[in-house]
């Protein structure tokens, strides 16, 4: 019973844990709809669709989340967006 | 207007004298604002040792938020939470102010050519990718100095010939045009 319940309670915890991260594109006055599209098929490998789609989000909405996973990974991507000129940040996916 | 054109996979940009000379320009006010005047050049900025020493030069401790708003655009937060943005910040903004400047560079290498000669030329078999990325950075500098919003174009149409701003803002239109004329060729692959 006892290592049962450890073991419920070490899963729960571990979710907690990899609760992912997301990387979210801010919606800007000046770069390009289809500089933001370009980017995003560059750095993610969206298919036209889905990085107009995304591109779509971000200007109508002033903002969308390109991509979700870990800190680290998501540190990595908004690195990446700023390299490219786009307004980036990163934050805790329940925050969103 | 001048635009890019392509050849067989080969990019190049056919620019007047005076369409070079503004492009240089920009491109030395954006490195000197990067800090590219912080160190003499008698070495390949490309060089791992070179890296090494500019990333000495640079203690974490001391990259802090940038006053400038063109350097806050170009190298943002990456967190809302100014803790954690400064903590980032320590760590990767040496690295991307490199990359920045290297892209630049490269431009600028280009341009000179046609510069030195004092003449219209072809910048010939270009990095497209470069390319973009320096123009997108030169027209992001511009547009806070401009402060661009949704309705400049309008603001600025109606301006006076003769207002400075706007000239400077036909550069930044043009700066548009002409990476949209490399992002269409991009897009047929």
């Amino acid at each position: 019973m006892a290592t049962d319940t450890m073991i419920e309670s070490d899963l729960d915890i571990s979710q907690l844990v990899d609760k992912p991260w997301v990387t979210i594109v801010w919606d800007d006055p000046v770069n390009l709809m289809s500089y933001v599209t370009f980017v995003f098929i560059k750095l993610f490998g969206f298919t036209q669709e889905r990085a107009h789609e995304l591109m779509m989000q971000v200007h109508n909405e002033g903002r969308a989340a390109v991509s979700t996973g870990s800190r680290e990974e998501m540190e990595r991507d908004v690195q990446r967006l700023h390299e490219h000129g786009l307004w980036a940040t990163l934050q805790r996916d329940d925050k969103f | 207007m001048s635009a890019f054109s392509r050849e067989e996979g080969i990019y190049s940009l056919d620019l007047t004298l005076d369409e070079a000379h503004i492009l240089i320009n920009l491109v030395e006010q954006l490195l000197e604002l990067l800090g590219e005047g912080d160190f003499n050049h008698h070495y390949d900025e490309s060089d791992p040792f070179a890296q090494l020493m500019a990333q000495l030069k640079a203690a974490p401790e001391e990259v802090v938020v940038p006053e400038d708003p063109v350097l806050l655009r170009l190298l943002p937060n990456a967190y809302a939470d100014p803790e954690a943005a400064a903590d980032f910040r320590r760590y990767t903004e040496p690295t991307l102010r490199g990359k920045k400047k290297r892209t630049l560079a490269q431009v600028r290498a280009a341009l000179e050519i046609i510069v030195d000669e004092d003449r219209a030329g072809v910048v010939d078999d270009l990095d497209s990718e470069v390319w973009l990325m320096a123009i997108n950075d030169l027209r992001l500098a511009l547009s806070v100095r401009l402060e661009i919003k949704p309705e400049s174009f309008d603001l600025f149409e109606a301006l006076p010939d003769e207002d400075p701003q706007k000239a400077i803002y036909a550069v930044y239109f043009w700066l548009g045009w002409l990476q949209e004329s490399l992002l269409n060729l991009l897009a047929q692959g």
